[in-house]
């Protein structure tokens, strides 16, 4: 049952392969192809079967982690949509919540209005209302004003309608209906309807993941046919999956008819390659830290699993999305972020990259600012000669250069000005990663730092230091950790509904009623994916809140048929996360379902090792901070595939990966458990 | 580092403000704000959520109660929590419940942890707290708190909580906000005193000293490069437009700005002398606050400039003069609850004093706003809700307005149609952009909006807003935008248009109260403007063919 991950970046496309019965696993990077993305997937699968001695036909499953939507997205290219409305609110998407994104700006852009997904050329009323509190139709919706609008649509050459009607997460007939005619006058295009993507109050932002969501639709829909149908060729038997934001994966055609919730695809698979090398090491507390080329992304995992964005924080973008997704932190830190002085006479670190091209002034494709890679190599933790396990040379001299010109602006010494930008990109890192976890009631001490992507281990124990994090965690192939989260996830689909039911007067009926439903309509989804019923898990919850508040806490449901009690234990969740209960009657707002589809996932892998005497393979001068003083000290240069098991060496250390670099501080200790991961530890606490 | 750790501090306490608050101007439209001071009651750090109309005014809350401490020889005691919205105390206006909780480190003052929101209803004499445009004066008002202990040393006065609980319409979500907002204190209060602990108080003073030395350094930075000089402007409030009496009405607002060196003097010599209703504007709190935030968007805007620490720093640089007696420094008990929109006047002037010598980091003039209260009374409980509807900002170099926005000083949030319509006897029947009302220019003026909501239950309203007489001005050749208009459609009994402002108005089930935005001004020749971008208003229906053809000479699109 062979099944492989496919992570497809801007930079290298990244595989791992799977086979359940055997325990085998394979990984393989190549080159990404960006105009033509299935070609570096056929060929990269092609070559991975052959190095596992398997044929295309007997992979079972490719499960792949794709930016493209968010790449429509993020660049504004995405198809001419139109949008068909209540009429009397034409501009919803356009006014958002009046509120500017910057506080203190004349001069800014706002988002939604500089580059909206529906220009208002294509933004069509038609006569309708539903209001609440259940979702009676005031106005009935007049049918031939929708086909009208979708006649006109379909002249103005738009490829993708998002019918968006007020009120219609209480009753999404209006909405369903007029998507039939649109249909039916507009045959090919891509139709969505914002209650069918998540049926949640709060109209801008519904609207605007609908609106979102036939952006990118057509664009996503041809990339997924695309992708199949190459493996198709290639005789590949099993079916492609996608991962989704939220951690789970879809079908093909699920994912396609729901785009938005890919936004986050490939960082999902991060944080879950993340917490599956934290399990094999038996660790349940963690925060991912996934540092590449340009930016960061950081999560969190608890015993109760990834954390959840709040559905009010999530953006994409600078654009407001609700959908479900885990609760990855950005931040514009990587290894080609760019350090320079401001007009202020402030030090600062990023978010402003070297990219890919040129590059790092290292990397001697004419960078000219220094990078936080260039630091690195000043001050010896990245050698010239085994960048990617040498099959890159860095120029040092040129990184000397760009970091003395800096150093020479800041009246500092070269190694204080590398050492200086280094501190603050981890305290840049370090902010982000308390955020997370202080702001949210997680005290960082008691969780292990994991840390993977091509930047990530270089920074993590001295991140993990200035928060006290006792524990850093290296996984097995850490450049392509996310490819490995690929393999580790269930299918998984959320669907949720606001109810809006009061303590003491709940509807129990209607409410147990909407849940059956929101279940029915996922086990039905699981069932088109072919997962048979008896691997099908359902689990239940409400959004409460005390009666006027405005955000909710999620209480999980037991099995059986809701009853009011069950209601109290939200002053308990309330009381751990805010620090007080109230009296007052607690409201219901979303009734919520997710259905899992369990399948077999990646378990733990074969791991290499070797002795310390082949893996010790240099020694050179590092340059560290001790007891608070810069200084020139002897470090061991080890080759990772190479060290012992279980056995613990001292810091200052350097460990060189295949695809990444992971940096031992004096004082932190180093060794590679059974596995496949480096387990770094601060001080004595070995 | 010790910057990053205030700032989230500061998120943090915004954060759970936001998350425990009951009243939807607090937790959908964000008018709070979250701040930690030193012990001088400076500003060092504000929550990213704060609106800065909230968190702008924190420092001169700590003045008032210091000053008013001072008078009674009270004095700040570990445990303390101090309830305070004295206008004439530093208070932004009586509706602005601050609390403040002093830090104490080893017996030492260290600080302070503070919020700032609007509250639904303080006891003014007709429900809601905004619209109460014919208070007479101060007393009026309602409540005034003035550096009031409700927590004194740790014990909490029950019997305080309980007049507040006695004195307000809506006591369940007024009391919940106070709540929440004591509960953020004091949340800031433990981070700081963690930070101290982490980073030793020495280094946390030298690094608050540092970051508003650079902050203020920044600032002077952008000053110094303009050149010296004084600039003028004027703008004109609405006033009550019904009023019998002339000097109520057209109120002018007079900006001086002096440029010497790295510094600035905003001097509003000639601004109308006050009056006895509640327009006028504490200097402290919002007069200062329109100033200082309007300058700093401008000469720091955070869409060119990398970002600056928001502190009291950034007020070093600024002075500020205003007359005694006029409606920018009103003598007490001058009434001011209503001061909102005549603040917007004065950051719009002050902008446009700029023009001539920042004339590519500045807009025309600003559509302003208007509020509404909406009340009602049924099963012996009333309920309050304020519904904020937005401006506009007028054409700016290389950019058309922003269209519907919250303006200039503050930035709130307007709440959801699906959130009014389950909680209130309320139906919003319109909510859409205003085409064809941006005033012409080369950059068009933004458009605001027209919002109509209907009574589902006999109720009652009240309106503070402006911009219904004087349109936006226009900038470098752009022609002025459009004032703004209310009207009332009572159905068969025909279409009523109110004033920009009124007090409390009984409304029948049935009544619809639409609301028109004024829309900003234009920025230069309309007929320089870009043809394919007339050419795109047209298709989207921001311009009329009309005014396409008369604005903007579009004879080829006939």
């Amino acid at each position: 049952m062979p099944v492989v991950g496919v992570d497809i970046g801007g930079t290298f496309t990244d595989f791992m392969l799977y086979d359940a019965a055997s325990g085998a696993v394979h990984v393989h990077k190549v080159p990404s192809t960006p105009a033509e993305p299935e070609k570096a997937m056929v060929s990269g699968l092609a070559e991975l079967c052959a190095a596992a001695g398997l044929a295309p036909r007997d992979v079972t499953g490719v499960f792949h982690g794709t930016t493209v939507a968010t790449n429509a997205v993020l660049e504004h290219e995405g198809a001419v949509a139109g949008m068909i409305t209540t009429r009397g609110f034409r501009d919803i998407v356009h006014i958002g919540r009046h509120q500017r994104p910057l506080h203190y700006s004349v001069m800014q852009d706002i988002p939604w209005q500089a580059r909206p997904f529906v220009q208002r050329r294509h933004r069509k009323v038609v006569t309708e209302r539903v209001v609440p509190p259940i979702g009676e139709v005031l106005t009935p919706l007049d049918e031939d004003e929708v086909r009208v609008a979708a006649r006109e649509l379909r002249e103005e050459g738009v490829e993708a309608v998002a019918v968006c009607f007020l009120f219609s997460y209480l009753n999404p007939e209006h909405e369903r209906r007029a998507a039939t005619i649109v249909r039916e006058e507009m045959p090919g295009a891509f139709v969505t309807t914002s209650a069918d993507i998540f049926p949640q109050f709060r109209e801008f932002e519904r609207f605007t993941t609908a609106t979102m969501s036939a952006f990118v639709g057509p664009k996503t829909g041809r990339y997924l046919d695309r992708l199949a149908s190459a493996l198709d060729e290639e005789g590949v038997s099993g079916e492609l999956h996608v991962m989704m934001s939220s951690g789970g994966v879809a079908s093909v055609r699920t994912a396609a008819e729901r785009p938005v919730t890919l936004l986050l695809s490939g960082p999902a698979a991060g944080i879950l390659g993340g917490q599956w090398a934290g399990a094999l090491a038996g660790r349940r507390r963690l925060i991912t830290f996934d540092m590449g080329g340009t930016s960061a992304d950081i999560g969190i995992v608890t015993e109760e699993g990834v954390s959840e964005a709040s559905a009010r924080d999530t953006w994409v973008g600078g654009y407001p999305l609700l959908v479900p997704m885990l609760d990855v932190h950005a931040i514009g830190a990587g290894g080609g972020s760019i350090a320079y002085v401001d007009e202020g006479g402030a030090f600062r670190v990023g978010p402003r990259s070297a990219g890919a091209v040129p590059g790092p002034a290292a990397y001697g494709h004419g960078g000219s600012e220094p990078t936080i890679s260039d630091a690195h190599v000043v001050l010896g933790r990245l050698d010239p000669d085994r960048f990617l396990g040498g099959r890159m040379r860095l120029d040092r001299n040129a990184a000397v250069a760009v970091v003395e010109k800096l150093a020479d602006r800041l009246g500092l010494g070269l190694l204080e000005a590398a050492e200086g930008i280094l501190t603050i990109a981890n305290s840049n890192m370090a902010r982000a990663i308390r955020s997370r976890t202080i702001e949210k009631g997680h005290d960082p001490r008691e969780f292990t730092l994991v840390a993977f992507g091509g930047a990530g281990p270089l920074h993590a124990a001295e991140v993990a230091d200035s928060l006290e994090i006792p524990e850093v965690l290296v996984p097995p192939h850490p450049g392509i950790t996310s490819a490995g989260g690929l393999l580790t996830s269930d299918l998984k689909y959320d669907q949720m509904r606001t109810v809006f039911q009061l303590q003491g007067s709940v509807d129990a009926d209607r409410l147990n009623r909407e849940l059956d439903g929101l279940a029915a309509e996922l086990r039905g989804w699981l069932e088109r994916d072919g997962v048979p019923s008896e691997e099908v898990v359902v689990i239940r919850s409400l959004d409460c809140r005390y009666v006027g508040q405005g955000y909710e806490l999620r209480v999980t449901l037991a099995n059986g048929p809701f009853t009011e009690e069950t209601l109290n234990q939200f002053h308990v969740l309330h009381e751990r996360e805010y620090g007080s209960a109230y009296a007052d009657p607690i409201e219901i707002v979303n009734a919520r379902v997710t259905a899992i589809g369990r399948r077999p996932t990646l378990d733990s892998l074969p791991v290499a090792s070797g002795s310390l005497e082949e893996a010790l393979v240099g020694e050179n001068e590092g340059f560290f901070r001790l007891d608070g003083n810069l200084q020139a000290l002897r470090t061991r240069f080890y080759d990772r595939s190479l060290l012992p098991l279980n056995e613990t060496l001292a810091g200052p250390a350097v460990v060189f990966h295949l695809d990444t670099t992971t940096v031992v501080p004096p004082g932190w200790n180093v060794r590679a458990d059974r596995h496949g991961n480096l387990i770094l530890t601060n001080g004595g606490a070995s | 580092m010790i910057a990053g750790a205030l700032d989230s501090i500061a998120v943090e306490m915004g954060h759970k403000l936001a998350r425990m608050a009951y009243s939807s101007i607090i937790r959908e439209s964000e008018d709070f704000g979250c701040v930690l001071c030193d012990a001088d009651g400076r500003q060092l750090c504000e929550s990213s959520q704060s609106t800065p109309l909230q968190s702008g005014p924190i420092p001169g809350y700590i003045a008032g109660i210091n000053r008013r401490f001072a008078e009674l020889e009270h004095d700040w005691k570990p445990g303390d929590v101090v309830i305070h919205n004295h206008s004439y105390y530093g208070a932004s206006h009586q509706p602005d419940v601050g609390f403040v909780v002093p830090v104490f480190y080893e017996d030492e003052l260290i600080g302070f942890s503070a919020t700032t929101a609007h509250h639904l209803d303080l006891g003014a004499l007709t429900p809601g707290s905004c619209g109460i445009v014919d208070a007479t004066d101060a007393y009026a008002e309602g409540l005034q708190l003035n550096a009031i202990k409700i927590e004194e040393e740790g014990r909490r006065n029950d019997f305080i909580w309980q007049i507040l609980r006695d004195n307000c319409r809506a006591p369940q979500l007024v009391v919940g906000d106070m709540e929440a907002q004591v509960a953020a204190c004091k949340i800031g209060a433990g981070r700081f005193v963690e930070l101290i602990d982490r980073y030793g108080l020495e280094t946390v003073k030298n690094a608050s000293e540092d970051l508003m030395d650079y902050s203020d350094r920044m600032l002077r930075r952008e000053i110094a490069q303009l050149p010296d000089g004084t600039y003028e402007a004027e703008g004109f409030l609405d006033g009550f437009v019904d009023h019998p009496d002339p000097s109520y009405k057209n109120l002018k607002v007079k900006v001086a700005v002096r440029v010497e060196g790295s510094e600035i003097t905003v001097d509003l010599t000639g601004t109308a002398p006050q009056v006895d209703l509640p327009i006028n504007m504490p200097f402290v709190g919002t007069v200062d606050i329109a100033i200082w935030v309007t300058l700093r968007s401008i000469l720091l805007d955070a869409w060119t400039h990398d970002p600056v620490p928001t502190n009291s720093g950034l007020f070093r640089a600024i002075s500020i003069v205003a007359p005694e007696g006029c409606i920018a420094n009103p003598t007490f008990p001058a009434p001011t609850i209503a001061r909102f929109c005549g603040g917007n006047i004065i950051a719009d002037t002050v902008m446009r004093a700029l023009a001539p010598v920042l004339p590519d980091r500045v807009g025309a003039g600003v559509g302003n706003l208007k509020v509404v209260a909406y009340s009602g009374f049924g099963g012996g409980q009333h309920w309050v809700y304020m519904d904020i509807q937005e401006g506009s900002y007028g054409g700016r170099y290389g950019k058309d307005g922003l269209d519907a926005v919250d303006t200039l000083y503050a930035n709130t949030r307007n709440n959801p149609i699906e959130d009014i319509e389950s909680h209130f006897p309320l139906r919003v029947t319109q909510y859409e952009l205003l085409a064809d009302r941006g005033g012409p220019g080369r950059w068009r003026g933004g458009l605001g909006t027209t919002r109509e909501i209907e009574f589902l239950d006999d109720a009652g309203y009240s309106l503070e807003g402006d911009g219904s007489v004087t349109p936006p001005p226009g900038l470098f050749g752009g022609a002025e935008g459009t004032p703004g208009a209310v009207l009332l459609n009572r159905g068969t009994r025909g279409v009523l248009e109110l004033p920009s402002k009124f007090p409390y108005r009984k409304a029948a089930a049935g009544d619809r109260l639409c609301l028109i935005s004024p829309c900003g001004g234009g920025y230069g020749d309309p007929l320089e403007r870009d043809r394919d971008a007339v050419r795109e208003d047209l298709i989207d229906g921001y311009v009329s063919r009309e005014s396409a053809r008369t604005h903007y000479g579009a004879k080829e699109l006939e």
